[in-house]
């Protein structure tokens, strides 16, 4: 049991760097990315090639994945800068699925729709599949940890905030004086790092990737958490995509209580109370459970 | 008089019998679950949600008759269903749930390629026995201890069979179109292979699967003019290749996979642009006694190659837990070609089987999806397969080989 819940919290925790990312990009920056599982099968392909055929440490694939993904968000935002709204959104889902064709079709170099199997763990070979699951835990928590502090720093520094003026209006913010381009393509860039290092941490945590796994559902997941907690707000980002998890997760459970169902109903079940609970989040709390404030000093100062 | 209000308002003990009842939650739960747990991991939603709802059935319908003949090892087998999603990585989270949870030994019924691969190292891992139905060669070469069995022939196989067929109809130009898969460029390679043979032509195409059309395609694929096209794809795009060829006016004959020119293919197309395709498949030993036990326990006419399948899983995880006395993942896999092959008694049920090796006897295992013996990676040998041609919309048997 315990096994699980550290489990169901290591992938709690990449779905929460995930919702960071995209709170980066969407949420703070405007930009609708409907890439997200683009971003993410990168980050997980770059770190899983670099590590095994390339025979590099870990921590090195993993800052590799977040380099390429940056990168390339940067140059789809450049790309795309003139798009807005939902052409950015076309723009971006098309580039997810060309990241999924390459890696389908270049077997070469991505094993194709096989997949790329043995990818290496953190001492994956020495420790026992339970301290292998909390040690993962403990890792990717880690990580949410620092990017929630960072991204929470950024939103509340100058940066964040002319960043969310170019996200409600741009004009007025260019008439400003802000530099509208750099701001977004560095956002966009920042938020894609985040998304591969994601897909980093999940080709290691669970060892095998292949194309199927970044079909848009994850990206449904991604968004919907950041809605329910709160578009723009870093902590709501992590809480949303706790949530989600743990309503995926937690309804797992209902054959335990409702024992008049089969397996069959219970999965359709799943499925309803998934979207019942968004619907009922989306009714009752709009902008989220944690709706976006305007920040204040990340660490307040005692003398003021 | 109690207020009502009062009532509901949290006092300490209210609060910390809550917590008790909370804290004492998960040992009722233990309490309530047997020794012997299996899982079945069958897509219950998603694409494959066509087969995975029977394909549970098929398993739970033997240990609920175990359990009725008195249990396997003196005790209950409970069983925990869970649902891919028709997705790895729901897959993923779906078999941690399974192992580290409810501690299953065994995890059953595993039907895309890609998902098996995913779910497989958490098996292999955590010692516990994984029964699949899927195709892709590359499945039981993962160095897998013996923890993978497959009761689909693999790939190369299936194409081998289908390849022949095609040249004892005398082919004179072969061509395959389909998606990319993982065995997308097998296909290609051992028909291209099996044309120089017979000194025919052969052309291949791939294409991206989920379009709404494929009329360039076949457009390409008929310009080398065959007069035997294999569909390589699943049910949504076969539906559409099906129909693009019709419009094309190809004249020549088709075959493709049972999986992709299933029912609901033939009901959703008319029927001349079915007409005289055949399909083959791995087929399920009609014949056989397990088959007639599956068709009484699910209550259908035909039961699909899957369903059979899980049936054989479910059956070969009892008696392997029987013969070695012990219901763990490694004892399980220790004991299965005990069981499935050999010179023991020739069983095609669960509790007949119990019977024979409780009486210190030695079983082997025949199923309703064929002999079910495997080698020493985990691939079935043995299988049959049927070939069938449809026409007026509905399949007929053609040829069993």
């Amino acid at each position: 049991m315990l096994s699980w819940l550290f489990s169901v919290a290591t992938f709690a925790g990449i779905y929460a760097l995930l919702a960071l990312g995209i709170n980066v990009i969407w949420g703070m920056g405007g930009m609708i990315n409907l890439g997200m599982a683009g971003f993410f099968a990168l980050g997980a392909y770059a770190s899983a090639l670099a590590t095994g055929a390339g025979a590099l440490p870990i921590p090195i694939g993993l800052a590799l994945a977040a380099v390429l993904a940056a990168l390339a968000g940067g140059l789809l935002c450049r790309l795309t800068l003139r798009l807005r709204g939902d052409y950015l959104a076309i723009v971006t889902l098309g580039f997810s699925e060309l990241i999924r064709l390459i890696a389908a079709n270049e077997i070469w170099m991505t094993n194709g729709s096989d997949g790329i199997s043995g990818i290496p763990g953190p001492w994956r070979a020495e420790l026992s599949p339970f301290q292998f699951n909390m040690l993962s835990c403990a890792l990717v928590t880690l990580a949410v940890l620092i990017v929630w502090a960072m991204t929470e720093r950024l939103r509340r520094s100058p940066w964040g905030r002319a960043l969310r003026a170019i996200r409600d209006d741009d004009t007025a913010a260019a008439v400003a004086g802000k530099p509208i381009t750099r701001f977004k393509v560095q956002a966009f860039a920042l938020g894609a790092a985040i998304l591969g290092l994601a897909g980093a941490f999940y080709a290691h945590y669970t060892s095998y990737i292949a194309p199927d796994i970044f079909r848009p559902l994850i990206t449904i997941y991604i968004f919907l958490a950041l809605t329910a907690g709160g578009t723009g707000n870093s902590t709501g980002a992590v809480v949303g995509a706790i949530a989600v998890v743990a309503v995926l997760e937690g309804s797992r459970f209902l054959e335990g209580w409702v024992s008049v169902l089969g397996g069959v109903e219970k999965a359709a079940l799943r499925e309803i109370v998934i979207g019942v609970a968004l619907i009922a989040i989306m009714q009752l709390r709009p902008r989220g459970l944690l709706p976006e404030t305007p920040p204040g000093p990340f660490l307040k100062r005692k003398d003021t | 008089m109690t207020d009502v209000k009062n009532l509901f308002a949290p006092t300490r003990r209210t609060v910390m019998l809550g917590a008790t009842a909370l804290l004492a939650t998960p040992a009722i739960l233990r309490a309530q679950s047997a020794p012997i747990t299996f899982g079945t991991l069958t897509p219950l939603t998603g694409v494959g949600g066509t087969y995975g709802p029977s394909m549970r059935d098929a398993a739970a319908n033997v240990f609920t008759a175990v359990n009725e003949a008195g249990g396997l090892l003196g005790q209950e087998i409970d069983l925990v269903s869970e649902d891919t999603q028709t997705n790895p990585e729901a897959a993923v989270r779906a078999v941690r749930k399974l192992i580290d949870v409810d501690g299953v030994s065994v995890v059953i019924g595993t039907w895309a390629s890609s998902i098996t691969t995913a779910v497989a190292p958490l098996c292999w891992e955590n010692g516990v026995m994984l029964f699949t139905v899927s195709g892709a060669d590359s499945i039981t070469q993962l160095p897998h201890m013996g923890y993978i069995a497959r009761t689909q022939p693999n790939s190369v196989l299936q194409i081998e069979v289908a390849g022949d067929f095609m040249l004892r109809q005398e082919s004179t130009g072969m061509a395959w179109i389909g998606p990319q898969t993982p065995f997308a460029q097998s296909s290609i390679d051992i028909l291209a292979g099996q044309a120089e043979g017979a000194g025919i032509g052969m052309e291949s195409l791939i294409y991206e699967a989920d379009k709404s059309t494929y009329r360039s395609e076949v457009d390409t694929i008929l310009r080398s003019n065959p007069d035997f096209i294999m569909l390589g794809g699943y049910a949504a795009d076969s539906t559409v290749v099906l129909r693009d060829i019709w419009q094309a006016g190809y004249e020549g004959r088709i075959i493709g996979p049972a999986y992709a020119v299933n029912p609901t293919v033939l009901e959703a197309l008319p029927a001349e642009v079915t007409e005289g395709v055949f399909t083959w498949e791995g087929a399920p030993d009609v014949g056989s006694s397990a088959y007639a036990n599956v068709q009484a326990s699910l209550g259908v006419e035909e039961v699909d190659p899957y369903s059979a399948q899980t049936y054989d899983h479910a059956t070969m995880a009892v008696l392997a837990a029987a013969a070695a006395g012990d219901a763990s993942g490694m004892a399980i896999r220790d004991a299965l070609r005990t069981i499935s092959q050999g010179e023991g008694d020739a069983v095609s049920d669960a509790i007949a089987g119990l019977e024979v090796l409780a009486g210190g006897g030695a079983v082997n295992y025949s199923g309703a999806s064929g002999p079910c013996d495997f080698d020493e990676i985990g691939d079935i040998t043995g299988t049959q397969f049927l070939f069938r041609q449809i026409s007026g919309g509905t399949p007929s048997d053609f040829e069993r080989v």
